[in-house]
């Protein structure tokens, strides 16, 4: 009986697969594997400094290794992980504004609304910013700066140029970022507050990228080619995002 | 007597025509499945994993890679995938090189996914899925991972291909890895050819 049944089994269960099986690959929805869309192939990055870029690559390696990593690394081992938050926190506040005035800049009134809400909430609720209880509001914080605005602009990106110590950038992202600290109230304090302050935000910047660092090193095979490539995919998307938002805000 | 035996075999017919009917229809079940569906188990298994066992936490651990060769791996094309990373290099290479090409970057970026997987743990995630249609892939699934000051966008760029559903790129906040990979592959076979690029993926992956 058992025999039987193995032998019944098999014959119903098995065979009709074998048997079927091929019709049923053939019901397959058609391979749609559309070819390769070439103009999709973006073109080659314009980097026309790129010996002075990698010297200066190099260079910002260099200073990593002897003064920033272990000054991270340090921050990382004595500050515990709430102030660093409260830390990152106070100083995304701090950009909340400027993205909300970045926004405004580019005609886009409703994220620029977005920012300055979030503003209110954390600089009260969050006490000066150090927790983001707009982000528990369903308020993210959204990225925006000046040199997005000049991309909206219309302003071309120009060329890839490595700053020392920030570390990539282009022509446009400079202009930029000129804007910001000719703008930023910090320029303005007494040297020690603001260099104190402006040393700060840049060590937590760094401490908060570590993890990214560290993949990328892992992944690339070609460390200063991948960042160029990540860093302009950033900011290209970042130009595009607020073209796109502009544009749909005005019609 | 003879006939509660019919009866009984009857049913067992029956039971087993059931069998059979399942049993032949689940192949074709697993070939329709749909590609949000297919992302939304991919990335609720990811972080689950990763969130319950801490030795998956660790980028260099020999659970995590196992994790990946077993469960990541086969969804991903790679074949697909390193053809669009060499973009028009692809066909200067030799069909030995190209096969060399994919087995190595298949091995890089299988690393890159163990070093990325493990730093889930940080994230809350809430699988939001969203078709939309993009050049070179057949579908895209958008998903949103909420919990870090802002909630990041991973997008998954599927082909439905011989072996169904599968994988062909990803993009972290619209950054896309594979694109990075090309402007590297560009370089090296600008700098010393196809063996160039083979050479340095079989540097990185220490062979």
């Amino acid at each position: 009986m058992k025999i039987r049944t193995a032998s019944v089994f098999f014959l119903l269960a098995v065979l009709p697969n074998i048997a079927f099986a091929a019709p049923v690959k053939k019901m397959k929805p058609a391979v749609i594997t559309a070819p390769l869309v070439e103009e999709n192939e973006p073109a080659p990055p314009n980097d026309m400094l790129e010996p002075l870029n990698r010297a200066t690559f190099a260079l910002n390696d260099g200073i990593d290794f002897v003064l920033i990593n272990p000054l991270v690394t340090l921050w990382n081992g004595i500050m515990p992980s709430f102030v660093r938050t409260g830390v990152g926190n106070f100083f995304n506040n701090l950009d909340d504004v400027y993205v909300g005035v970045n926004h405004v800049l580019q005609g886009n009134g409703s994220a620029a609304g977005a920012d300055f809400k979030r503003v209110v909430v954390n600089t009260t609720v969050g006490i000066g910013g150090l927790f983001d209880v707009g982000a528990k509001m369903g308020l993210h914080k959204v990225d925006g700066d000046f040199g997005q605005t000049l991309g909206v602009w219309g302003f071309p990106t120009g060329p890839y140029l490595i700053l020392p110590l920030l570390g990539p950038s282009t022509f446009r992202e400079t202009a930029g970022r000129s804007v910001r600290v000719m703008t930023d109230p910090r320029s303005y304090m007494d040297t020690v507050p603001s260099y104190s302050l402006m040393g700060l935000e840049y060590l937590q910047t760094r401490a908060d990228t570590k993890a990214n660092e560290g993949l990328i090193a892992a992944s690339s095979l070609d460390r200063y080619v991948f960042i160029r490539n990540l860093y302009l995919q950033k900011r290209a998307l970042l130009v595009k995002s607020g073209r796109d938002k502009t544009s749909s805000a005005a019609n | 007597m003879t006939l509660r035996c019919a009866l009984s075999g009857l049913a067992q017919w029956l039971a087993l025509t059931g069998l059979m009917v399942v049993v032949s229809l689940s192949p074709l079940r697993a070939e329709v499945q749909v590609p949000d569906e297919l992302v939304k188990k991919l990335a609720a298994e990811m972080t689950q994993a990763v969130r319950n066992d801490p030795e998956l936490q660790n980028p260099n651990s020999v659970k995590i890679s196992d994790f990946v060769q077993k469960n990541i791996v086969p969804r991903f094309d790679f074949d697909r995938i390193t053809q669009i990373a060499m973009g028009r290099n692809w066909a200067k290479a030799s069909p030995t090189e190209q096969k060399q090409i994919v087995i190595e970057f298949g091995k890089l970026l299988t690393r890159t996914y163990s070093n990325a997987i493990s730093t889930l743990k940080e994230l809350d995630v809430e699988i939001k899925t969203t078709r939309v249609t993009t050049p070179n892939v057949d579908v895209t699934v958008k998903t949103q991972m909420i919990g870090r000051p802002q909630p990041v966008a991973i997008d998954y760029g599927l082909i439905n291909g011989p072996g169904g559903w599968k994988v062909s790129d990803v993009t972290v906040e619209g950054i896309s890895l594979v694109a990075a990979y090309r402007d590297e592959f560009n370089g090296l076979v600008s700098a010393s050819g196809v063996q160039g690029v083979i050479d340095a993926l079989k540097k990185k992956n220490g062979g």
